[in-house]
């Protein structure tokens, strides 16, 4: 992998870990950051031998946030850093493999974004969760946008406009968070995260968070459509093509033929 | 602190960007003067078949321009051939000179400036062709160079494009025009079949021109080159889309599995442009994708991976116009210009499909 300067890249098998590393300001994000999350997202989008993307920190914070080092202090500020930041959220969470966010310590503003943009959120059990923007007097960007598809709308409301904590626990029994560990057991629990994701499936992977991505924006009959066009991808897939091919040839006990077999079921036969 | 506005993809950063070419300088649009919304059409028809209802009402199509003859005591009067033919040449002399009119006009030329002519068009037949017809109603030179292109659908405004940049480039400094010109309600057929309202559902009349020309003081301000082109035809989709002879009159037939066909192909003439030129769709800042219908548009979509706001403008035409056949990149190239968000250095993908069954694409630079 690439060198960055703000983050440490290591690729085990199909799995790429990028942990967050500007250790002397928590992990703050900074332009750099942003430019290399970027890059990266980049070019785990071309590689053909990764299935996984994490994204970790520090064993005591992911990150605090945004830097505000980055805005000028006495000067108009333009808003195309944030914007490019959005981008870059935006990208991940379309990314074309498994995206995993590992968290321990705090994970604050932009991180907690970060976390919302990935397919997976694991958490060590002292992890803290906050949004502080609204408490600092700007805005936890499409956080805002995001957030309330995962708890609903209240909620969503009471974490941004409070700017209050919320503990691993807790945002695990919401459903923000998808496991909690102990900081002895976070490794392991991570590749069993992980593996619970594979096989991967680019296609079926793709089409599956689009179409969840329009939920609640689209109506019946427009996501329909737009079903129908993704199922139609996905059943002409390499991976569909040789489930079906592995039906065909094998009997009628193996894993794969139960779909062979439930649907002579429902024939009556 | 970083000026995130200069900060592109390494691969966008590298694109060697054409300084020459042939420019698309100007675009100008017509319609006829009716326009009517999907019900007045069935009502115009007295459509009771709650199935054709449905399909017209479901079309993701609010108005369409038609060139519709007024009911007689409430019913429309079944139409010949030659009233169709007499349609389509007297519809394409009306808004095809209004549509090239617009285009020259904020370049201060007139038809007779026009070094190269062609002309696009599948909804009718007419001999001698419509450059022969233009040229004597809007007074083109006697010298000027010529071509027609028929019978290839909503994908040749590309294949027209592909002559004039031709023209252009090998000709610096002069002038090519390319109208697209299709009179669909001149092909329309009332039979009572499904088949047929799925047609008389869909496509709209309507006129688009670009004027094209290969000149060294032009910039991005005037408009993008036409970088390059790649194609890519399904030969065993050659009868998905085709005229069909009904009685006297040539009827479009659509085979309901090309959205899924499109789709599934879509990716490869795409893949094989972008990644000569080292490019990826996330450096694509605009898409022309014609407006086919709404069960295409989705599958072009979910294939390439487009959002709503990428397609908004294959949107905004297919509700305001259905499908223009091969004007319709053009209309929503117009849309884009006027938008006023186009920038120096951006890049643009047109993606059009029609019978063959083809899909034609075609990288812009601006």
């Amino acid at each position: 992998m690439h060198p960055y300067e703000t983050l440490k890249v290591v690729q085990q098998g199909n799995v790429v870990t990028a942990f967050l590393d500007r250790p002397d300001s928590r992990n703050s994000i900074n332009m750099r950051m942003v430019n290399d999350l970027s890059h990266l997202v980049d070019a785990i989008d071309d590689a053909k031998d990764v299935s996984v993307l994490v994204l970790r920190g520090s064993t005591d914070v992911f990150t605090c946030g945004i830097d505000l080092h980055e805005f000028a202090a006495h000067e108009k500020r333009n808003i195309y850093g944030l914007q490019k930041w959005e981008h870059v959220c935006r990208e991940l969470e379309r990314l074309n493999k498994f995206t995993v966010a590992a968290v321990q310590g705090e994970c604050t503003g932009g991180g907690f974004q970060l976390a919302l943009s990935c397919d997976m959120r694991i958490a060590e059990r002292r992890s803290v969760f906050r949004f502080d923007e609204v408490k600092l007097g700007f805005l936890p960007g499409m956080a805002t946008f995001r957030l309330a598809k995962y708890i609903g709308f209240g909620r969503a409301k009471s974490i941004i406009l409070t700017g209050r904590k919320v503990r691993a626990e807790e945002a695990l029994s919401w459903g923000i968070l998808d496991r909690v560990c102990d900081q002895v057991s976070f490794d392991e629990t991570l590749t069993e995260t992980v593996s619970d994701l594979l096989p991967f499936h680019p296609v079926a992977l793709e089409m599956a968070r689009r179409l969840l991505d329009e939920s609640y924006a689209t109506s019946y009959e427009n996501f329909l459509g737009h079903f129908l066009a993704a199922q139609y991808r996905a059943i002409n897939s390499e991976a569909f093509d040789r489930l079906v091919v592995g039906a065909a040839g094998q009997g009628k006990r193996s894993e794969v033929g139960r779909i062979g077999t439930a649907r002579r079921r429902a024939r009556g036969k | 602190m970083i000026d995130v506005r200069n900060i592109v993809s390494p691969r966008k950063a590298a694109y060697r960007r054409p300084t020459t070419g042939p420019r698309i300088v100007s675009v100008g649009t017509a319609t006829p003067p009716r326009k009517y919304t999907q019900d007045e059409v069935l009502d115009l028809f007295q459509e009771k078949d709650p199935k054709v209802r449905r399909l017209f009402q479901s079309s993701h199509i609010d108005t369409r321009y038609l060139y519709l003859p007024d009911a007689i005591d409430g019913r429309m009067a079944e139409e010949t051939n030659q009233g169709l033919l007499d349609r389509h040449l007297d519809g394409a002399l009306e808004i095809g000179p209004r549509a090239i009119e617009e285009c020259l006009q904020p370049l201060g030329l007139a038809p007779y400036d026009i070094d190269f002519l062609c002309c696009v068009s599948t909804t009718g037949f007419v001999v001698p062709s419509l450059t022969a017809h233009l040229i004597k109603k809007m007074i083109f030179r006697e010298n000027v160079q010529r071509i027609d292109v028929l019978g290839m659908g909503c994908n040749a405004a590309v294949n027209g494009l592909q002559v004039v940049t031709a023209f252009a480039r090998a000709n610096p400094g002069k002038l090519a025009l390319l109208l697209c010109v299709e009179i669909c309600s001149a092909a329309y057929v009332y039979n009572g079949s499904m088949v047929t309202a799925v047609v008389n559902s869909l496509f709209g009349d309507g006129a688009a021109a670009v004027v094209v020309r290969q000149d060294g003081a032009d910039a991005w301000q005037q408009g993008p080159i036409v970088a390059d082109y790649e194609p890519h035809i399904i030969p065993e989709a050659l009868m998905a889309m085709r005229y069909t002879l009904e009685d006297t009159k040539l009827s479009f037939f659509l085979a309901r599995d090309i959205p899924h066909e499109i789709g599934a192909n879509v990716e490869k003439p795409l893949n094989r442009l972008l990644g000569r030129h080292g490019l990826k769709r996330k450096d694509i800042d605009h898409w022309l994708v014609h407006s086919g219908g709404a069960k295409v548009i989705d599958a072009v979509q979910y294939n390439v991976g487009l959002t709503e706001h990428q397609m908004r403008h294959t949107l905004a035409v297919l509700r305001n116009f259905g499908n223009l056949s091969s004007g319709s990149i053009l209309f929503s190239f117009k849309e884009l210009c006027r938008e006023g968000v186009i920038g120096e250095g951006d890049l643009g993908i047109a993606i059009a499909m029609g019978p063959g069954t083809t899909i034609e694409t075609a990288l812009l630079t601006w």
